[in-house]
């Protein structure tokens, strides 16, 4: 099987068939996904502020992040399954569209972005928690954060506008 | 002069023609009103759930409201003139579109609730529990999330909804 009779499959299952063809349960499934991601980059917005040394409710770097986390990873893991389920009601279509995949891109490089800050300058936010501004290794995880997500916004939009979506 | 006759008139007009024709701009536009929306979803988030006792509890919230609210004005503006700008450039799919209107409604009741239930709370004489309307604080900040939400799924609907 071939990585397009792959995707074709997808497209032709019971879920793919259903949200392609339900009357409104691809707009459902999309303005979840909307909402999803607006929420996340809202959230995530506050904290990567906070890592260029723009303080938010408190002054403290790492409770502020305990206070967001959990509403950013909720709506991410719930942007992903609506993405996933966008993805298969047009499967071959959405891999042949290049700002999916510039989209695909950057939500690694924001993931890898994340990964990096957690495993390097958050174990050591005991010493900076309330320093601003604060060390240059949260400060540019701060800015690529912002950046990529941004762009992953953008470019999300710009699925729908792009072939062979149009 | 009706709504359909106005909608066809600025459609006619130069910079609606515009707007439509340079290939960017309404996708562009239509992105920067996203990123907009989600400032208004993390300011609305962090006040709203402080309000209803659920996030940042130690913290006061006047000083949760005085941080979050300018963005979430900044950020309702930004979404007013790139929302605008979608509505010169294509007045039918907006102006003539009863989702659109229903969202309209619903982004006014949000802004009503936010100035009636915030502005007061940064006066740093008020107190919350002494306030007239103390009761309906909680659910009050719980309505205006689900109308948050709401305004952003109707803005998906309109696009259905020609």
């Amino acid at each position: 099987m071939t990585w397009n009779d792959f995707l074709e499959s997808v497209s032709n299952s019971a879920l793919g068939t259903a949200i392609r063809e339900g009357a409104t349960t691809f707009a459902w499934i999309e303005g979840t996904h909307v909402l999803m991601v607006t929420t996340v980059l809202g959230t995530i917005a506050i904290v990567d502020l906070r890592l260029l040394g723009y303080p938010a409710h408190r002054r403290g770097a790492k409770q502020l992040i305990k206070d967001m986390l959990p509403f950013t990873w909720g709506a991410f893991v719930l942007a992903v399954i609506t993405g996933l389920a966008l993805f298969a009601s047009n499967a071959l279509n959405y891999w042949d569209s290049n700002p999916f995949r510039w989209k695909m891109i950057a939500l690694f490089l924001a993931g890898l972005n994340m990964a990096v800050f957690h495993l390097t300058a958050y174990r050591r936010i005991a010493e900076w928690d309330d320093l601003l501004p604060p060390p240059i290794m949260a400060r540019v995880a701060g800015i690529t954060s912002l950046g990529l997500w941004i762009l992953v916004a953008f470019l999300g939009r710009w699925i729908g506008f792009s072939a062979p979506m149009v | 002069m009706n709504m359909r006759e106005a909608a066809a008139q600025l459609y006619r007009t130069a910079v609606s023609t515009e707007i439509r024709e340079v290939t960017w701009v309404i996708p562009t536009v239509q992105s920067i009103h996203i990123v907009a929306i989600a400032v208004v979803l993390g300011s609305a988030i962090v006040t709203d759930l402080r309000l209803a006792g659920v996030l940042a509890t130690d913290e006061t919230p006047r000083t949760v409201v005085r941080r979050h609210l300018p963005w979430m004005w900044g950020a309702l503006l930004v979404l007013l003139a790139t929302g605008i700008i979608m509505a010169v450039g294509e007045p039918n799919r907006v102006l003539m579109n009863n989702v659109f209107w229903l969202k309209m409604s619903l982004v006014l009741f949000a802004f009503v609730l936010t100035l009636l239930f915030r502005l007061p709370i940064l006066n740093p004489e008020f107190r919350i529990e002494h306030g007239r309307w103390a009761k309906m604080v909680k659910p009050m900040a719980w309505a205006s999330l689900l109308i948050w939400i709401a305004v952003v799924y109707c803005g998906r609907w309109i696009a259905y909804a020609i």
